[in-house]
């Protein structure tokens, strides 16, 4: 039964969690050489999954067997000693070491006792220029953008000797760009014979990268196809139904202008941006990594302060720096970083939706409790957030029930315009629809949406007009219908120091 | 639909619910643990009359604990809540009596001080941008400064309207148990139910999640350290009734146990977690704990191991529990009867542990000999009071009494709890080394009202019976140390004072004695004084310091000989040659400092005596025979030339 090129066979692993069952009966192998894609809706039993890889968690039935012989994996040194590294979202760099010290942490090259700092750091360019980044192994973690820290992340797993290779969602935080390098340094791997276990939301990538996809559906292991599947096949595996449309964008009558903002200006992050958000429509901001958007917005909604220009919300102007005159005038900000920015993870889902609202539903100091928790109750339910119960954390949702809360939170405070940064990073397929289904919700009750995103088919799918910005400025503006991921591109990566030229070039398309 | 599965689970049976609530909050069953482990222990302990003792013995570190749960709720730390309880009740004391204020102004203005405190630690805190940690440490320097300054190091005297706070309502329900319930229901309905405490929990769990959905986190910081102040002005004027005194030194070292028992209470230092009733938990754990061991005649030593052991194994089985907790729905799976086995192991191990302990260390109540003593001394961190223990204890080994001895760590209020317990146990008499005079007094009130005598060893106890005062007289000890050092020095020099602890008893008497014998010496002239603590460590730094604004000096007097030994430390080759030191107590290391010439003379106290006779007046008290009601224990001047027949 064995196959010498297999490297790891999982067979039957079934995990229980207080009320759920994350997995059942899955199944899963992986051969030398190869890019195993794991696909499934957020929630599915991906992450239970590589976390029994790792030793994070341990199986409650099933075995595990690696190059043939089973194993219990009971710790991340079991999982190391098996040849197993992963790579989660959330990175394990400490930031401020050097890059060689990160890569060779807890195992330091040694020389009488002392740390071998001119062997560490030679062992580590050599492994740096293996994994095709330029980097000084003197760098500090801490100065490097999110590209390199994947790119350190990979060097580490490779100075482990490893065999296998657990990506979780590695581009989900990347540019197009960034993207294709870390796909040309897996492809390399996959021919030094590497086994690699990767996971992702992007259909397009399993057709670029993979060799097998295992598709995982409500904790089980549903089917195993050949990355050669096409896109619609994949998506009714994972969701168990077909989706009709990806982007179900319904255009509202567009009203007044709610948001205006006028030379914006935050010295050395982003200059004289200017642009406007009427009711029923959804805006959106496109744009590379690093173009100053989230800055621009978080300046908008009060969380940053800006050096010139202004904000107005229905005419009159907002004080600058001040997030509760936003929240007044009806702003709210859906942030990028959810755990992070828009969630107290360890409260519950009740507490989390009444964040907002907690002033407006207090009296002479007393919370109205009861109020809050029949709006919270009601609210969950209208948006279908799946949870064991209101008292729940929010830690333990998924994603997409993550970023249905913080929506919720907003749409209970009757939010007039509501800024979507990343709104479906790290979401699934079906997910993300019933976001977007949201949208249109909002936009057809008269609100204004400005969105930024990083996922160009999203954009162009929902914007009733595109923004692009480069550099900190608009580069340029492009309505629905001329919006092209060309036409975007090719504006993002402009040089924009001349507002003019640029709102003209994109005119002319 | 994953919904429905769980709603049905917790409606179970009502019998399961105690089951659930201990397994639910580890510091409750250890709290229960300790209870039954301490009742089989000690007869004394489950008596009303003890179980109200514990209550008013937690109430102070309850309340302050109350402010500190807010605080670590909401991610920040206070340190500064002991210092800002001795500075209220400062405030109260001298604001009554020194400037006449009417009662009520003085308590809203020492409540006043408490919340000023806290506004300034939030403004440090939200505004200066400082770590909570630091922000608390400085203000827990300055308002401890600050009270030594207002109360120029003395214990200022509490107005009586004020002390009725440390009293009992008809005649047996304690006040601070009381004022603790009330402010303990307050911590909870604030936590619970306003704006500020859901904030508290929202800005604890994710202060940007806060900030970005609208909390204005800056003022609720300001609002939130406010309260802890407010809570500590409280615990202040609490602690400072029952010992109808004020002290600048009160309450020092009670941010630790204040925070302890909010975490023992199940928060989480990390913010975001905490209940009243768990801080509420904590404290009583460490009440408890303190009194049983107490109750038991634990060695005071030994009681300070237990009492750290007990905290770790509070919050490991907390731990244990929410390890556990977090599988509970999914009952019927074998990995989670393993866990709550596991709880129920630890519980038992606690408890073990305990018992076992305790057994072992208390050193035989159950041999029944004919006379129980208790001796509570102010520290047993000195050599001096090393030596009274040492005395008492071959005293009573020989007249065949069981002698309990406890050490009160400095701190009064921590005598009173110990005299408190003393008395329930109903030992035949009590002696009492008092930390000060002054604010024994109303725990030596509560003593007379028993019925048992009362004998005070080394320091007397102002305003209250004692069958006896065994004592060394500080001040003509300290005229002693002048004649000396100012004949050695041939009636003509400049020389510095190094004192003891900024208010106690001890430093006063001894510098006002030595400053009156100088008068006699109008040719010696006090350059500088400073504070050294009686440390001895401290004596070498203070010294090294005065050295460089008083490089000639010719003579140093320490108020003890711990901090003369530090002086010679700095002084170096000139000790003994061109500066003439001398010190207070006649300690082993200072009389052999003594005999190597570096230390001119040291006034020696016999505190091996004064601890012999201590217990010999106490059996005659005990027994009914009469004793005199003063015996002064002579001190002497050791110097080289008599020193070899000197022993402590």
């Amino acid at each position: 039964m064995s196959n010498a090129d297999e490297l790891l066979r999982i067979e039957g692993i079934r995990k229980a969690f207080p009320g759920v069952v994350a997995l059942d009966s899955v199944d899963f192998d992986l051969r030398r050489g190869e890019v195993h894609v794991l696909l499934g809706e957020n929630g599915a039993g991906k992450s239970t999954l590589i976390k029994m890889l790792s030793g994070a968690y341990t199986p409650d039935a099933g075995r595990i067997l690696v190059g043939g012989k089973e194993t219990r994996i009971h710790g991340a040194q079991d999982s190391e000693r098996l040849g197993i590294a992963t790579i989660y979202q959330e990175f394990n760099l400490v930031p401020d070491l050097t890059v060689a010290e990160n890569i060779f942490l807890g195992r330091q090259p040694r020389r009488f006792g002392m740390i071998d700092r001119k062997r560490m750091e030679a062992d580590a360019e050599v492994l740096l220029k293996r994994v095709g980044v330029h980097v000084s192994p003197r760098a500090r973690v801490r100065e490097l953008g999110i590209a390199r820290l994947q790119m350190v992340e990979i060097a580490k797993a490779l100075s482990l000797d490893a065999r296998v290779l657990i990506m979780d969602e590695p581009t989900a935080v990347l540019t197009s760009e960034e993207v294709e390098k870390l796909f040309a340094i897996v492809r390399k791997l996959r021919e030094d014979g590497v086994g690699i276990v990767f996971i992702t939301h992007h259909l397009e990538e399993i057709a670029a990268l993979g060799d097998r996809v295992t598709v995982i559906r409500d904790g089980r292991s549903v089917g195993q196809v050949p990355a050669t599947t096409p896109a619609d096949e994949l998506v009714r595996l994972m969701v168990g139904r077909s989706i009709e449309q990806q982007y179900p964008r319904e255009r509202a009558d567009r009203g007044a202008a709610l948001l205006s903002v006028e030379g914006l200006t935050r010295n050395g992050v982003f200059h004289d941006v200017s642009f406007e958000v009427h009711a029923g429509e959804v805006v959106g901001i496109a744009g590379l990594v690093g173009a100053g958007r989230t800055e621009v917005v978080r300046a908008v909604f009060g969380a940053d302060p800006y050096d010139k220009g202004a904000v107005k919300v229905g005419g009159s102007f907002l004080p600058k720096y001040d997030v509760n005159a936003a929240m007044t005038a009806g702003i709210g900000l859906i942030p990028e970083d959810r755990k992070g920015q828009g969630l107290v993870l360890d409260a519950s889902v009740e507490e989390n939706l009444g964040l907002v609202t907690l002033r407006s539903a207090t009296r002479a100091g007393l919370v109205d409790l009861k109020g809050q928790r029949e709006a919270a109750a009601q609210i969950a339910g209208q948006l279908g957030v799946r949870m064991a119960g209101l008292g729940q954390h929010v830690r333990t949702l998924s994603g997409g029930n993550q970023q249905k809360v913080v929506i919720g939170k907003w749409l209970l405070a009757d939010t007039k315009v509501l800024i979507l940064d990343e709104p479906t990073r790290g979401i699934d397929v079906g997910a993300k629809v019933e976001i977007y289904q949201l949208i249109n919700e909002l936009t057809a009750a008269g609100a204004a949406v400005l969105m930024i995103s990083s996922d160009l088919p999203e954009v162009l799918g929902m914007s009733d007009r595109v923004l692009v910005m480069a550099q900190g400025r608009i580069a340029g503006e492009l309505p629905a219908d001329e919006a092209t991921q060309d036409a975007v591109m090719a504006l993002a990566v402009s040089n924009p120091t001349n507002q003019k030229t640029g709102t003209e070039a994109s005119r002319g398309h | 639909m994953a919904t429905d599965t769980l709603k049905s689970t917790p409606g179970a049976s009502g019998a399961s619910g105690l089951r659930r609530l201990l397994l639910d909050n580890g510091a409750l069953t250890a709290l229960i643990v300790l209870v039954i482990a301490m009742s089989a222990l000690s007869g004394d302990f489950l008596t009303t009359d003890n179980l109200l003792n514990v209550g008013i013995q937690a109430a102070v570190t309850a309340i302050l604990a109350f402010g500190v749960t807010f605080v670590i709720v909401s991610a920040g730390i206070d340190l500064s809540v002991g210092s800002v309880a001795a500075l209220s009740a400062t405030v109260l004391a001298w604001s009554a009596t020194s400037e006449g204020m009417p009662v009520v102004l003085a308590v809203l203005l020492a409540i006043a001080t408490g919340i000023a405190c806290g506004l300034v630690n939030g403004i440090l805190i939200s505004y200066g941008k400082l770590p909570p940690f630091i922000a608390t440490l400085a203000m827990l320097s300055v308002a401890r400064g600050l009270s030594l300054v207002i109360s120029q190091g003395s214990p200022i005297a509490f107005p009586d309207s004020v002390s009725h706070l440390g009293d009992t309502l008809g005649g047996w329900l304690p006040v601070p148990v009381l004022v603790m319930v009330g402010m303990g229901l307050i911590t909870a309905f604030v936590l619970g139910r306003t704006y500020i405490g859901r904030s508290m929990y929202a800005i604890g769990g994710n202060e940007e999640a806060a900030r970005l959905s609208g909390l204005r986190v800056k003022k609720q910081k300001l609002a939130i350290y406010a309260f802890s102040g407010l809570f500590a002005a409280a615990a202040g004027i609490v602690l400072a009734a029952r010992l109808s005194s004020a002290q600048p030194q009160a309450a020092q070292g009670y941010e630790l146990d204040a925070i302890a028992a909010v975490v023992i209470g199940g928060a989480s230092l990390a913010g975001g977690t905490g209940k009243a009733s768990g801080t509420l938990i904590g404290a009583l754990i460490l009440a408890v704990l303190r009194n049983g061991l107490n109750l038991l005649s634990v060695s005071a030593f030994w009681q300070q191991v237990v009492i750290g052991v007990v905290i770790a194994l509070a919050v490991l089985l907390d731990t244990v529990r929410r390890k556990a907790g977090a599988t509970p729905v999914a009952a019927g799976t074998g990995g989670n009867k393993g866990k709550q086995a596991a709880t129920y192991l630890l519980a038992a191990v606690v408890a073990a542990a305990v018992v076992g302990a305790s057994s072992f260390l208390h050193s035989g109540s159950s041999e029944a000999k004919s006379q129980k003593i208790g001796l509570s001394l102010s520290t047993l961190n000195n050599p001096f009071f090393v030596q009274i223990r040492a005395g008492a204890q071959a005293e009573a080994e020989k007249l065949g009494v069981d002698l309990t001895v406890t050490d009160a760590q400095n701190d009064a209020s921590q005598q009173a709890n110990q005299l408190q317990n003393f008395t329930s146990e109903g030992l035949g008499t009590i002696i009492v080394n008092p930390v000060d005079s002054d604010a024994v007094t109303p725990a030596a009130k509560a003593v007379n009202q028993s019925d048992i005598p009362l004998v005070a060893v080394d320091r007397s106890v102002n305003n209250a019976a004692t069958a006896a005062l065994v004592a060394s007289d500080n001040v003509t000890g300290g005229k002693l140390a002048a004649k000396s050092l100012a004949e050695k020095l041939g009636g003509k020099g400049t020389i510095v004072i190094l004192q003891g602890q900024a208010g106690t008893s001890a430093s006063r008497e001894r510098g006002s004695g030595f400053a009156e014998g100088l008068k006699a010496y109008p040719g010696i002239e006090v350059v500088a004084k400073q504070p050294a603590d009686w440390d001895r460590t401290k004596g070498l730094d203070v010294m090294t310091n005065l050295l460089q604004a008083n490089p000639d000096i010719d003579g140093v007097f320490a108020e003890n000989d711990e901090m003369a030994l530090g002086a010679i430390k700095a002084l170096g080759a000139k000790a003994g040659k061109s500066v003439q030191v001398i010190g207070f107590d006649g300690t082993a290391d200072g009389l052999q400092a003594v005999e190597a010439g570096t230390l001119y003379a040291s006034v020696a106290q016999q505190p091996t005596e004064l601890g012999r006779i201590a217990v010999q007046n106490a059996v005659k008290a005990a027994e009914g025979d009469k004793v005199e009601k003063s015996v002064m224990v002579p001190v002497k001047v050791v110097t080289k030339e008599n020193v070899a027949g000197f022993t402590g």
